[in-house]
């Protein structure tokens, strides 16, 4: 299964319990509290959430701290200039297509446009 | 807690490109909207198109696979949203990665400036946190005090 920080804040829960940790460490009991939800669903999401690199848990004494990791987040700006290259490399192909298709256009004596 | 947050903005969820192609917009307008024009110059270079569905049309279909250089098939669906002939398409892009593209054609003469805007949805729920996480600057002291938890319980 699919574990990147996009699945860990596609699922809006999960985004919630990232932006509580962010302002303080909760034990997965203080995270259900916040939340009114079952400590399962809660563990289900942190667990998505350690597994994504975003929450990471601290042994504190007894207590199993859950902490916010948000320099993850860096990498959906990164992800999405990686598409740039692909779209600017679609506008190359079109440029040359439009060139093409311009130029056979003129050879027989076709003109889109008259001036 | 390093805080990354502060370069983060519009530009981080949205790609803005643009080109000046050396075409007057009504062709340029034809070879994003017929179907026997876009198979051939859709993807980068090397890249052929099956064009299933292309249904140029509010709510219409755009259903289509690339092929890539070295075989690889990439299946493709949007949803167009808006078209305003011979200005702008909307089209969301419902296959993975999911954004919701803008492209506007605007006339210089006889070439013409095509701006296309893809707004990542991915990164719009990035975005969303980290602006509660700004926004609320009671967690201000809350982040301070975790620095110094963070600080005792580094190994």
């Amino acid at each position: 299964m699919r574990r990147d920080v996009f699945q860990a804040i596609a699922d809006p829960t999960r985004r919630e319990i990232i932006h509580v940790l962010a302002g303080k460490s909760l034990t997965l009991n203080g995270v259900a509290d916040s939340f009114g939800i079952s400590r399962q669903a809660v563990s289900k999401h942190i667990k998505i959430l350690t597994e994504c690199g975003l929450v990471t848990i601290k042994e504190s004494g007894r207590e199993r701290y859950c902490q916010a990791k948000l320099d993850q987040l860096n990498e959906v700006s990164v992800w999405v200039e990686q598409y740039r290259k692909f779209f600017e490399s679609t506008l190359d192909s079109l440029e040359t297509y439009l060139d093409k298709l311009q130029s056979k256009n003129k050879k027989n004596g076709k003109t889109k446009r008259k001036k | 807690m390093e805080r990354q947050n502060e370069k983060n903005n519009m530009t981080d969820r949205e790609l803005v490109i643009t080109r000046v192609l050396n075409a007057p917009r009504d062709l340029v307008w034809e070879v994003w909207t017929k179907p026997e024009h876009i198979k051939n110059w859709w993807g980068p270079n090397g890249f052929t198109n099956t064009i299933n569905t292309m249904e140029v049309e509010p709510g219409g279909c755009w259903d289509f696979v690339m092929h890539g250089p070295d075989g690889t098939d990439y299946k493709n669906k949007s949803i167009y949203k808006e078209i305003v002939k011979p200005e702008r398409i909307v089209f969301e892009h419902i296959t993975g990665p999911h954004f919701t593209a803008t492209v506007t054609f605007a006339e210089q003469g006889k070439k013409t400036l095509l701006t296309w805007r893809m707004l990542f949805d991915a990164a719009e729920q990035l975005q969303q946190v980290i602006k509660t996480f700004k926004a609320d600057e009671g967690l201000k002291q809350n982040i301070e005090k975790l620095e110094v938890y963070l600080q005792q319980a580094k190994v």
